[in-house]
């Protein structure tokens, strides 16, 4: 089946093509992941990926900062409440039982607190977790616990406060929270802004506490994992920073209590504190994205999220450009097996030597194939050490590399039976290059109008139009989307390409077999 | 000496439109050299293409050594050295280059008959396959048509492009290979050379087998044709009623052309002393000729 002359022969009659775009192709290759993995490639996506963590970051530390201020406030208002009841209770049984005004006072206000602090703790909380559908040692209804009791800072013994070591540990000046109860109990105007302000500068002061621990940090870039977000961006961003998360809580908070305010002064007809509450929390802690126009915001996202230089690498150099000059090569050489030996007559040099047709065709394949697949371990070679060499951040590793220039080997292969097909069907070299080239160079000049329609390209100079060119080209049968992705679809898609190729081989070679050659 | 080499039996290739060959029955026999005269579009090229295997008969069939050319073509063409009319090399730098590639196909480990028939050719084959003249490419490929001492040789118009030393040269160099046994099928559109060198010609014209010539005849003919003019109308006049047979007759030059047989050239000299003649001379029946009057008899039928 192999005749090894004429495999020489074919070596020889293409071997300086195949060293020169082979040459080309490694250079034009190396060119590419060297030059574009140097850095300076997607300075805006960089930008506009900080602005979006950035945001993010701040986004969330505000609506935390907002709950908290909410349960705290809530809880403290319950806690006013019963406290409220149980010091008149007890300061009226105390001057029952002869003691001075003050006396009583004093009296009132430390069993008043204790039942107080009591019911906050199995009255109210229980009851809120109950409701919320968290378990009572859930980390959730524990986060909940800590924003609401830390701002309390209950006392325990007269003079002694249950978390006065943690806020020390802060930098911080522990609460107090029985110094406002006095206010309370007479009832002054200033009472409900000393509060607001308490409860805003402690809840404040948990959350930064609470949220530099490590663990809380892990939690949050588990959220933002989707952007990439690194421990180091998130410090350089300066939420690992106590007195940075402070101060954001803070100004949301003081932002959020006075919208609140005045919204729940103007309340219009139909809405309800709750909703209130909702929509200016949903105004005052926004994320960047979020207060954009959804399309614009998902634009931003993607271009943050988006792998430049895998797409550069996959779908712009293995799928386009690098396919270029292999194509050319295939062209030519393709032709000039087949097609271009029964043109010019030197086909009968080969034939009346008692080679079969069957052995002649075979063997130009075999050469064919073999070339292309050698032409791609070279740039599978080339990139590997591009890839060892330049130090980017990409989805890219070694093993999507090999595929990559396996699946580019695919698309060729199939392509070149289509080639084959041609140069082995037609007696002439121009109308085999009419039509195997032609087709590929179709195939080639669509998929490049199809990536300004494709999804590798960012929404925002996408053509979607143009993706209908995807659908012509049998090169889009090459996933480096899915390859980079990490699915699995691209193995189908490379299925039919490997039958293609043989399919258009075989089909080649029953042709030549049973026609006519005029030689 | 008799055992048929090559058989066509209503071997027909259609093109359509009235191209291609039709219903061609030859038969070469071993050792003989059967030349292929025609035309050019007459269908020679086809006709051999045929033999060789490379072109699928639309009807009847060609058997090389009993083997149907078609089916067999890579066993058939094991025992023929071709010449093809075309001569277009693989892609190759040097002519040393395809021959040592042609060796290779055909397993001939041994240069020396190679090299033999280079010099008799006095090519140069170290010269880059590119840059040779027509002449050189024709010889080259000769070589390598050659170089296996294939039994039977297929030569399609092998002698386009060689200057008149060198036709003569190649021509010396086929008659050695018929020497040697060879069977030989050549074709080609100068007659002369196959006067020369064929036992047999056979004419091919618009796809069909015209006439086959067997050379023994037309050179050894037993009848002669002289054209003799006369001085004076008188002595034209007077030869013209001696009884002999007269072929054909120019008055107005005073012209008569006789075919005799070769026995009676003396009486005919003799007779033409008491003429008063200006001159006479033999005209050559050659294959020209001979085809022309086949040709000629075929438009007319």
């Amino acid at each position: 089946m192999f005749s090894k002359s004429l495999f020489k022969q074919s070596c020889k009659a293409n071997g300086i093509m195949w060293i020169i775009i082979t040459v080309a192709v490694c250079f034009m290759l190396c060119c590419v992941m060297l030059i574009a993995g140097n850095g300076s490639l997607g300075e805006t996506k960089a930008a506009i990926e900080n602005a979006v963590i950035k945001g993010e970051l701040t986004s969330q530390t505000e609506n935390r900062a907002i709950n908290y201020y909410d349960l705290a406030d809530s809880a403290l208002d319950h806690f006013d409440n019963k406290f409220k009841t149980e010091f008149a209770a007890a300061y009226a049984q105390a001057l029952q039982s002869g003691a001075t005004q003050e006396q009583a006072a004093a009296q009132a206000q430390t069993v008043a607190y204790a039942k107080a602090a009591l019911d906050l703790e199995s009255g109210y909380y229980a009851a809120l977790i109950q409701e919320l559908g968290y378990a009572a040692d859930s980390r959730e209804a524990l986060e909940i616990k800590g924003a609401i009791f830390y701002v309390l800072n209950p006392m325990t013994a007269p003079g002694k406060y249950m978390f006065d070591e943690d806020y020390k540990s802060w930098g911080e000046d522990p609460p107090r929270y029985d110094a406002l109860l006095p206010d309370l109990i007479s009832g002054s105007d200033r009472y409900a802004e000393e509060r607001g302000k308490y409860v805003m500068n402690y809840s404040s002061m948990f959350l930064a506490g609470n949220l530099i621990k490590d663990d809380n940090i892990q939690l949050i870039l588990d959220v933002l994992s989707d952007y990439g977000v690194t421990k180091e961006q998130f410090d350089e961003f300066g939420f690992g920073d106590y007195s940075y998360v402070k101060s954001v809580a803070q100004s949301v908070v003081v932002d959020y209590r006075a919208n609140l305010k005045y919204r729940l002064d103007n309340i219009k007809d139909g809405e309800t504190e709750e909703s209130i509450k909702a929509d200016v929390k949903g105004r005052c802690a926004a994320s960047l994205l979020a207060s954009l126009p959804s399309d614009v915001s998902d634009a931003l996202m993607e271009i943050g999220q988006a792998d430049l230089y895998g797409t550069l690498v996959g779908s712009i150099f293995f799928k386009m450009a690098g396919l270029l000059l292999p194509i050319i090569y295939m062209i030519m050489s393709s032709n000039a097996l087949i097609a271009g030996q029964v043109d010019s007559g030197s086909m009968a040099y080969v034939l009346s030597s008692g080679t079969r047709r069957k052995e002649v065709t075979f063997t130009q394949a075999m050469y064919l194939i073999g070339s292309l697949f050698a032409m791609f371990l070279c740039t599978t070679l080339a990139s590997v050490i591009c890839f060892a060499i330049v130090d980017v951040n990409t989805g890219l590793d070694y093993g999507k590399l090999l595929l990559i220039n396996l699946g580019a080997f695919l698309v060729m292969f199939a392509m070149s039976g289509i080639c084959f097909l041609a140069s082995c069907k037609f007696n002439r070299s121009k109308h085999s290059m009419a039509l195997g080239g032609g087709l590929n160079m179709f195939f080639l000049v669509a998929t490049m109008l199809g990536l300004f329609g494709s999804p590798v390209l960012p929404s925002i100079i996408r053509m979607s139009a143009l993706n209908a060119f995807n659908y012509v080209s049998i090169i889009s049968l090459f996933d480096v989307v899915s390859i980079l992705e990490g699915t699995l679809a691209y193995l189908w898609k490379w299925a039919i390409l490997a039958v293609i190729g043989v399919v258009c081989y075989v089909c080649g070679a029953l042709i030549f077999d049973k026609k006519d050659l005029p030689l | 000496m008799n055992e048929p080499i090559i058989v066509m039996r209503g071997l027909t290739k259609d093109y359509g439109e009235g191209r291609g060959i039709f219903d061609i029955t030859l038969t070469v026999h071993r050792g003989e050299m059967l030349g292929f005269a025609g035309t050019n579009g007459s269908g020679k090229t086809t006709t051999i293409r045929n033999i060789m295997g490379f072109l699928q008969p639309t009807s009847g069939s060609v058997t090389v050594n009993g083997l149907e050319s078609w089916a067999h073509s890579s066993e058939i063409v094991k025992h023929i050295g071709y010449v093809p009319g075309e001569i277009a090399f693989p892609d190759l730098s040097t002519g040393v280059d395809f021959l040592k590639s042609q060796a290779e196909f055909l397993g001939v480990t041994d240069m020396g008959y190679a090299e033999k028939i280079i010099e008799k050719l006095q090519l140069d084959p170290r010269a880059p396959l590119k840059r040779m003249s027509k002449g050189m490419k024709q010889k080259t490929a000769i070589v390598a048509a050659l170089m296996a001492d294939p039994e039977i040789i297929i030569l399609d118009e092998p002698t386009t492009g060689l200057d008149p030393l060198m036709r003569d040269a190649f021509l010396e160099i086929i008659r050695e290979e018929r020497r040697k046994g060879k069977t030989i099928f050549m074709s080609s559109h100068m007659f002369g050379e196959l006067e020369t060198t064929c036992d047999r010609v056979a004419l091919i014209h618009n796809g069909r087998i015209a006439d086959v010539a067997v050379m023994a005849e037309i050179t050894n003919r037993p009848e002669k044709e002289f054209k003799i003019e006369f001085n004076n109308e008188k002595d034209y006049t007077a030869f013209r009623a001696a009884g002999y047979k007269i072929v054909r007759d120019q008055r107005q030059y005073n012209q008569i052309t006789v075919a005799l047989p070769r026995e009676q050239i003396c009486r005919l000299f003799k007779s033409l002393k008491s003429y008063d003649v200006k001159f006479i001379t033999e005209v050559d029946y050659n294959l020209e000729k001979h085809f022309k009057t086949v040709l000629n008899s075929v438009k007319e039928i």
